[in-house]
């Protein structure tokens, strides 16, 4: 009987207090009625060994103990499908912020670009800060809807007035080439985008982020970079913003899944306007002379072949988006036809 | 355990669940302590254990569903449980749903499979 004293010493000390004994002496007065039914059964006392089965079968203390404690959720099924979308929103949003101010506005006013990458490291920290505390707001609720239900209105949206016409309606069937597209590519797709964003940013103040070592041979060189750069730079930067912006939008509205035609198609034409800023550049010069009236007659032939190269180069690439951006929409009216077709 | 091992455990335990609730409510419409209790389920094959048993007792005394009371019994204490009014009540609406899903799914059994009517 000792080893029946030490398994209830160990349930009870697992026990909540305040119904410890009264626990402990039904459990003891069950295991001794079920220890004196096998003895007379077997008609001897029971040995140590089928004592420790007997034991075994119960289970250890800490399991026992656990079964009278009342049910309790950090965050009950109630709660829980809500708690997730919540979740998701909150750090979604949590991560667009970050992004935006670590890597769009740090740059634009901090001249350290070491400031710029230690605070995308905080990202993660933020992060897990933010969950925590919505962990925490919906473990307070799910507490005080099970302590005190009649205190807690039903929530309005969710459970009162939800109509079933508040649906969003069904998301367009897309071309058999389209996949759907995982949340994390949608995630990593706005992250390398501002990322991308930050190092164009960069690039006026760290003209070496682009050029290399190049930046400072063209600082010594008699050659600088001509005005229209700058166009097309500013215009580039606000290619890319438009693009991170839009991705942003999609990841909050939820239609990520699915690439947009439209969005695809105005990013290639939106794509092509820094290129023409480069192809009409005046005179299509892209390279100009610091000094042209002392380096003019030294550096002028040479000046004048790789403005000539540049410009073919853009002329060329202009070309490709060109027919790249008309064969889209040749697939796009190719495919609205189909679909006018099949559902005919 | 194997995955479909384990998967079949957890649909084995949350199906018993509700049975187990619902056999207990009805063997208390006769006064029992927790061993004797065990015992005439387990005579009628429907086995549990003690470390759910017990706790289970006690949970459906404080929702209301049964009374207990300690009492000597053989010069040892005992605590013995039976059915509350509103347990009885709750007990015949849970039988109710128990028929009418056991017929439903009796039913649904017997009718020839898809395969097989084809």
């Amino acid at each position: 009987m000792e080893l029946l004293d030490r398994y209830l010493q160990a349930v009870k000390k697992l026990l909540p207090r305040r119904r410890q004994d009264d626990i402990i002496a039904e459990l003891r007065a069950n295991m001794e009625s079920q220890i004196e039914d096998k003895e007379s059964e077997l008609g001897r006392p029971l040995t140590e060994g089928e004592f420790e089965d007997l034991l075994r079968r119960m289970g250890p203390p800490v399991v026992v103990a656990s079964r009278y404690q009342p049910q309790q959720y950090l965050i009950g099924p109630t709660f829980f499908p809500i708690y997730t979308y919540v979740m998701r929103i909150a750090l979604l949003w949590a991560f667009i912020v970050c992004i935006i101010v670590f890597a769009v506005v740090l740059p634009l006013t901090t001249k350290e670009p070491g400031n710029v990458a230690g605070s995308l490291f905080n990202i993660p920290g933020i992060l897990i800060q933010t969950a925590g505390w919505i962990t925490l707001v919906f473990a307070a609720i799910e507490f005080a809807s099970t302590r005190y239900p009649q205190m807690c209105p039903p929530i309005e949206g969710i459970t009162t007035k939800w109509h079933p016409q508040s649906l969003p309606p069904l998301e367009k069937n897309t071309s058999p080439g389209c996949k759907q597209r995982s949340f994390a590519q949608a995630v990593a797709e706005v992250f390398f985008g501002a990322l991308f964003l930050a190092w164009l940013l960069l690039i006026p103040r760290y003209p070496f982020v682009i050029l290399g070592p190049g930046a400072f041979y063209l600082q010594a060189s008699p050659f600088a970079l001509a005005p229209v750069w700058w166009t097309f730079f500013w215009c580039a930067v606000g290619f890319n913003s438009l693009q991170v912006a839009w991705k942003c939008v999609d990841l909050a509205r939820g239609t990520w899944r699915f690439p947009n035609r439209l969005q695809q198609t105005a990013f290639k034409i939106f794509g092509l306007v820094p290129m023409i800023v480069l192809l009409t550049a005046r005179d299509h010069m892209y390279v100009i002379l610091k000094n042209p009236d002392a380096d003019q007659l030294r550096y002028g032939q040479s000046l004048d072949q790789t403005n000539n190269g540049i410009h073919y180069g853009v002329a060329v690439l202009c070309t490709i988006l060109v027919l790249q951006v008309a064969f889209d929409l040749w697939k796009w009216a190719r495919d609205g036809y189909r679909l006018r077709e099949e559902a005919r | 355990m194997t995955v479909a091992e384990n998967l079949f455990e957890n649909l084995r335990l949350e199906l018993r669940r509700g049975c187990l609730t619902l056999a207990v409510l009805a063997q208390l419409r006769r006064e029992h302590y927790g061993y004797t209790l065990r015992k005439d389920l387990d005579e009628r094959g429907l086995e549990i254990d003690e470390s759910t048993l017990y706790p289970l007792l006690r949970r459906l005394e404080s929702q209301g569903l049964l009374l207990s009371e300690w009492r000597e019994e053989e010069k040892r204490n005992k605590r013995f449980y039976r059915l509350s009014p509103e347990g009885e009540q709750i007990l015949a609406r849970l039988l109710d749903e128990w028929n009418t899903i056991n017929t439903s799914v009796t039913r649904i059994l017997e009718q020839p499979s898809a395969e097989s009517s084809k």
